[in-house]
C-alpha cells in the first residue's frame, strides 16, 4: 500500500513544476513556524489559542509598516515578533489573572487584533513588492529568488527548532511542559504556572508573528485577511505531522509538526493540480480536506493491517 | 515545625449548599514528628491538607511553617517547604513526561527554574540510586514515560519525589487508598522507611484506623472541621482499634445527643 | 489478492490520466487566470476575458490552453496559485482583484501579468506608474472617477449635505474610495459619514447606524456590501434614505441610481490586452487602462420607496431605466 502511495505521489510530483514544489516548500516552512507556535500552545500548554488568527496578520502588518516606512527589514521582523509576543502574553494574562476561559480569551484577543491590525496598516493592505526585505538583502547572486526564499526559510525554521528543542530541555522548559501536562502537580512542585502560561503564549505567538512577517516579505505585502484560518492550518500541521511520525521524544515532535506543515501545503499544491479529473477551482478546499483525511487515516489503516497479519 | 491556628474555611457561604469545612482547626506538629490523621467523610481532612499546602486559602486563622506565617502565600510559593503525595497516583506525576523528567521536576521543587539543563548527568546517577531502593527495576527505565507505570509504581515514585528535597512538612493524603493491598503495604513500608531515614515532619491522612494507630507517633482525629481527639505516647501505644472506635462514637454520639437536647 | 488488483488498477488509471492531461497541454498558447474569490463581478471579468480571447481567434481546446483557479479568499492559497502558474510557464497570467494581483506580481518579473478589477494599481505596487511602466505588468483598473460619482449624487439627491458610506474597512478598494471622498466632498459643501461592515452580515446594522444622520447612502463595489445589498435596501426603504450604488446590478436590487462599470465589459477590455500580448506585444509598453465604459442605470420605483423623485434630466440621460 505504501509503495502504491509513493508511486502515485511520485508521478504527480513530475506533473507539478519545480516552481510549484518550491512554492509549497516556501509556504510550508512559513507555516512550520506557525505549526511550532501552535504546538507550544495547543499540545504543550493544552491551551486552544485562536489568537494566532490575529497575530499572524499582526506580524505581517508590523513588519510591512516598518519596512514601508524605510526601516531595516531585520528590525521590522524582530519588532513583529515582539508585538505578537506581547499579544500572546495578554491572552495568557486574560486567562490566568482574570479567570477568562482559555478559548474565549484567545477569541477576545483575536477580535481585538483585527481592529489593531487595521490601525497598524492604516488600511487593509500594505504592499511590499518594491521594498527591500530580509530575502532580498541576504540573497546570494548565484541563486534565483524563488530558490533562495525556501532555502532561507528552511534555515530560519531549523534555527527555531533548535532553539525550542534546547529550551524545552532546560528547567524552565520542563516546568512549562509540566504546567500543561498536570497543572496541580506543577504548582505542587513550586512552579509559577501563571507565569509559565504567559511566557508560553508569548513564545508561541512570537513564532506565529515571525511566520507572518516572513510571509508578508515573501508574498508581496500584508493584508488584513492574511490571518484568517491560521489556527486551522496550524492544527492540521500538528495533527498530520504527529500521525505520520508518532514520536515521543521532543526532538522528533518538533520535526513532526514541521513535516506536517510542509505536507499540508503540498496537499494544497496537489489539489491545485487535479483539475484534469473534472474537479474545478471551487473544489480546492474539499480536495485538500480529503487529502488531509487520507493522511490521518493511512497510519491507522496500516496499523490495523499489521495487527491482522500478525 | 507546623502550626495551624484556628483555621476556618466555609465553602459556598450564604447559599443552600454552604459547607463549613474547617471550624477552628488548630494543630501543632513538632519537627520530625509523624502524625496520622483520621476522621469520617466530611470531617475536613483533605481540606485541612489543602489549606496547609496552599491550594485553598483559609477564611480565618493562621498557618506557620517554622515560625514563618505563610497564611496568605499562594500554594506554589509554599512548595519549597511543603511536599505532597496525592491520593490519586495520576495526580502526582505528569503522565507524558519520563520518569527522570518527573524526578527532575521534584528535584527542583521550590527552586527558581532557569535555562540550565533540566537533567544533568549527576542527577541521573542520583535518580538511579533512589529508584533502586524500590526494587522495581525502575532505575533502568529512566527514559520511559511515567504513564507506562502502574498506579502503585507511580505512587512509589511520587513518594520518592516528595522526599528528594528536604521539606518542612510532608503531607500524605490517603496515598495508599487507591492501591491494592499488597502494593499499599509496599508503599506504606516505603513511607515509614523514608520518613525515618530523613526524619521528615509528616502528616498522613488515612481511612484505616489500624494504620493510623500502627504508624507514626501520634494520631489525631478530626470531626466537623475540628480536632476532637489527639493521642500520642504511652496512651496511644496501648490503644486498639476498638478503643479508637469507641472514642470515635463517643464523640459522635455526644454531638448527636446535644442536638437532640436542643431540638427537644 | 483482490485488494492488490484494485490498487494496481487505480495506479494505472491515475497514470493514464496524468499522461492524458500532459498531452492536453501541448497546445499553442496558454493563459492562466486567477481571482482572489468567486464573486459575480469578478466572475464576469473572467468570462469577459475568455470571450475577448475567443473573439480574437483564441479558443480553448483548439489553439488555447486555459486555466482558472480561485484562491477561495485565502492569501496563502493565492501565493501557491501564483507559484503554480509561474511554474507552468503560461504566455500570460490574468490576476483579478488586488490580493491575487499582488501575489502574482511579487512572484514573477518575467511572465506577462495583466491585472483587472484593481482600484489603485500604483498604490498596490503592481506598477510604478499608470503610463507604460516598462516591466512585465499592465492591466485595467476599475477605478471610478469619483468626481463623476459625486456629481451623480448631486443630480439624484440635490439637497444632500451628509453622505453616508457603508464599507468593509478590510477591503483595499473601499479604503481608497473612502479616502478620496473625504477629500472631495468638502469641496462641494458635503460631508462623509462612514459606517464599517467588516463582514457581509454587518451591512444591515452598519446602515441602520446611519439613520437620521445622513441624507443619502453611497456605496462602492465593496465585496461585502454588494453581496448583502438587500440588507441595505431594506434600511433605505424603511428609513427613507436614498441609495446610490457604484455597480449597475445593484440598481436592479433596489438602489435608485448607479453610474457604474459593467464588469463583463471590464473583462472584455482586459482580454483585449491579453490578446495583444499573445500576439507579441511587450506588456511594458502597454499603459494601464481605466474602464472606458460607464453606464447610468436608474430605478424610479426604488426612488419612490426611498422618498425621493428622480429628475427628468436624470431619467433622460439614463442608459437603462429599471422597472
Amino acid at each position: 500500500m505504501m509503495y502504491m502511495f509513493a508511486l502515485s505521489h511520485q508521478l504527480l510530483l513530475i506533473n507539478m513544476s519545480l516552481f510549484s514544489s518550491l512554492g509549497a516548500f516556501e509556504l510550508g516552512f512559513i507555516y512550520s513556524l506557525v505549526a511550532l507556535g501552535v504546538f507550544i500552545s495547543f499540545r504543550i500548554l493544552r491551551f486552544p489559542d485562536l489568537t494566532v488568527d490575529g497575530t499572524f496578520a499582526s506580524g505581517g502588518a508590523t513588519a510591512a509598516l516598518v519596512i514601508s516606512l524605510g526601516g531595516d527589514p531585520f528590525l521590522a521582523t524582530a519588532l513583529a515578533m515582539l508585538v505578537c509576543a506581547f499579544a500572546g502574553m495578554i491572552t495568557g494574562w486574560l486567562n490566568v489573572k482574570l479567570g477568562i476561559m482559555d478559548l474565549l480569551a484567545s477569541i477576545l484577543m483575536m477580535t481585538a487584533l483585527y481592529s489593531i491590525n487595521l490601525r497598524i496598516m492604516n488600511g487593509p493592505n500594505i504592499p511590499l513588492i518594491t521594498n527591500d526585505t530580509v530575502f532580498s538583502i541576504l540573497q546570494p547572486a548565484f541563486m534565483e529568488d524563488y530558490v533562495w526564499r525556501p532555502v532561507l526559510l528552511l534555515l530560519v525554521v531549523l534555527i527555531a527548532k533548535l532553539v525550542l528543542d534546547r529550551y524545552f530541555a532546560t528547567q524552565s522548559g520542563l516546568a512549562m511542559r509540566s504546567t500543561g501536562s498536570n497543572l496541580r502537580m506543577a504548582r505542587a512542585q513550586g512552579i509559577s504556572t501563571d507565569r509559565m502560561v504567559m511566557v508560553g503564549m508569548a513564545i508561541s505567538n512570537a513564532l506565529v508573528g515571525l511566520g507572518g512577517a516572513l510571509f508578508a516579505q515573501s508574498q508581496g505585502g500584508s493584508d488584513i485577511s492574511m490571518g484568517i484560518g491560521t489556527i486551522v492550518i496550524g492544527l492540521a500541521a500538528v495533527i498530520v505531522g504527529q500521525s505520520i511520525i508518532p514520536a515521543r521524544r521532543f526532538v522528533y515532535l518538533t520535526l513532526a509538526v514541521i513535516i506536517g506543515a510542509v505536507l499540508y501545503r503540498f496537499f494544497i499544491a496537489l489539489a491545485l493540480n487535479v483539475d484534469f479529473i473534472g474537479l474545478k477551482a471551487q473544489d480546492l478546499n474539499l480536495v485538500t480536506a480529503l487529502l488531509v483525511t487520507f493522511a490521518l487515516v493511512l497510519p491507522k489503516f496500516n496499523k490495523m493491517r499489521k495487527a491482522k497479519k500478525g | 515545625m507546623l502550626k495551624a491556628e484556628n483555621l476556618r474555611i466555609t465553602f459556598n457561604p450564604g447559599t443552600p449548599i454552604e459547607t463549613r469545612a474547617l471550624q477552628g482547626m488548630s494543630l501543632t506538629i513538632q519537627e520530625g514528628q509523624f502524625v496520622t490523621v483520621i476522621g469520617s467523610n466530611g470531617a475536613g481532612k483533605s481540606t485541612f491538607l489543602n489549606a496547609i499546602a496552599g491550594e485553598i486559602m483559609v477564611d480565618a486563622g493562621r498557618i506557620l511553617l517554622n515560625e514563618i506565617d505563610v497564611t496568605r502565600i499562594p500554594g506554589w510559593q509554599r512548595a519549597s517547604n511543603v511536599a505532597r503525595v496525592f491520593q490519586d497516583p495520576m495526580a502526582g506525576t505528569c503522565e507524558d513526561l519520563t520518569i527522570e523528567e518527573n524526578l527532575s521536576l521534584a528535584y527542583n521543587r521550590g527552586y527558581s527554574r532557569g535555562l540550565s539543563q533540566a537533567i544533568k548527568p549527576f542527577m541521573k546517577d542520583l535518580f538511579r540510586e533512589r529508584l533502586a531502593i524500590l526494587g522495581l527495576g525502575l532505575e533502568n527505565r529512566l527514559t520511559d514515560r511515567i504513564g507506562l507505570l502502574s498506579g502503585g509504581q507511580r505512587q512509589a515514585v511520587s513518594l520518592l519525589m516528595a522526599a528528594l528535597q528536604p521539606s518542612k512538612v510532608l503531607l500524605l493524603d490517603e496515598h495508599t487508598a487507591a492501591l491494592d493491598p499488597r502494593t499499599a503495604h509496599f508503599v506504606l513500608e516505603l513511607t515509614q522507611k523514608l520518613v525515618a531515614e530523613q526524619k521528615l515532619t509528616t502528616m498522613m491522612v488515612t481511612h484505616s484506623m489500624k494504620q493510623a494507630l500502627e504508624i507514626g507517633e501520634r494520631t489525631v482525629m478530626l470531626h466537623q472541621g475540628q480536632v476532637v481527639l489527639d493521642v500520642s505516647g504511652e496512651k496511644r501505644k496501648g490503644m486498639s482499634v476498638s478503643d479508637l472506635l469507641q472514642m470515635f462514637e463517643k464523640v459522635r454520639g455526644e454531638q448527636v445527643s446535644d442536638d437532640a437536647l436542643l431540638l427537644g | 489478492m483482490l485488494a492488490k488488483k484494485i490498487k494496481l488498477g487505480l495506479g494505472s488509471a491515475l497514470l493514464a490520466a496524468i499522461v492524458a492531461s500532459n498531452m492536453a497541454y501541448a497546445q499553442e498558447k496558454f493563459v492562466a487566470i486567477t481571482a482572489i474569490v468567486e464573486h459575480p463581478a469578478l466572475d464576469s471579468v473572467r468570462d469577459g476575458v475568455i470571450e475577448a480571447l475567443e473573439k480574437n481567434g483564441y479558443v480553448k481546446g483548439k489553439n488555447l490552453a486555459l486555466q482558472y483557479q480561485s484562491a477561495q479568499g485565502n492569501t496563502g492559497t493565492a501565493a501557491q496559485i501564483a507559484r503554480q502558474f509561474i511554474g507552468d510557464k503560461p504566455d500570460a497570467i490574468v490576476a483579478i482583484a488586488t490580493p491575487s494581483a499582488q501575489s502574482v506580481v511579487a512572484a514573477t518579473k518575467q511572465i506577462p501579468v495583466v491585472y483587472s478589477a484593481v482600484t489603485d494599481p500604483v498604490a498596490a505596487q503592481l506598477v510604478s506608474t499608470v503610463e507604460a511602466a516598462g516591466g512585465n505588468v499592465t492591466g485595467v483598473s476599475d477605478v471610478l472617477e469619483l468626481e463623476k460619482q459625486v456629481d451623480l449624487i448631486k443630480r439624484a439627491v440635490p439637497n444632500a449635505k451628509k453622505v453616508g458610506m457603508v464599507y468593509n474597512p478590510g477591503e483595499a478598494n473601499s479604503a481608497v474610495v473612502v479616502k478620496r471622498l473625504q477629500e472631495l466632498l468638502p469641496n462641494e459643501g458635503m460631508e462623509l459619514i462612514e459606517a464599517s461592515a467588516p463582514r457581509s452580515v454587518d451591512v444591515g446594522s452598519a446602515a441602520r447606524s446611519l439613520i437620521g444622520k445622513v441624507d443619502v447612502i453611497y456605496t462602492n463595489t465593496d465585496n461585502n456590501v454588494v453581496s448583502a445589498y438587500e440588507a441595505l435596501v431594506k434600511v433605505g426603504n424603511e428609513a427613507d434614505i436614498p441609495l446610490i450604488a457604484s455597480d449597475t446590478d445593484s440598481v436592479k436590487r433596489g438602489a435608485i441610481a448607479a453610474l457604474g462599470i459593467n464588469y463583463k465589459d471590464l473583462g472584455l477590455q482586459t482580454g483585449e490586452i491579453v490578446v495583444r500580448i499573445l500576439n507579441g506585444e511587450d506588456p511594458g509598453t502597454i499603459p494601464s487602462q481605466t474602464s472606458s465604459k460607464l453606464e447610468l442605470y436608474v430605478n424610479p420605483a426604488a426612488a419612490k420607496s426611498q422618498g425621493v423623485e428622480l429628475s427628468e434630466e436624470l431619467l433622460k440621460s439614463a442608459a437603462v431605466i429599471v422597472e
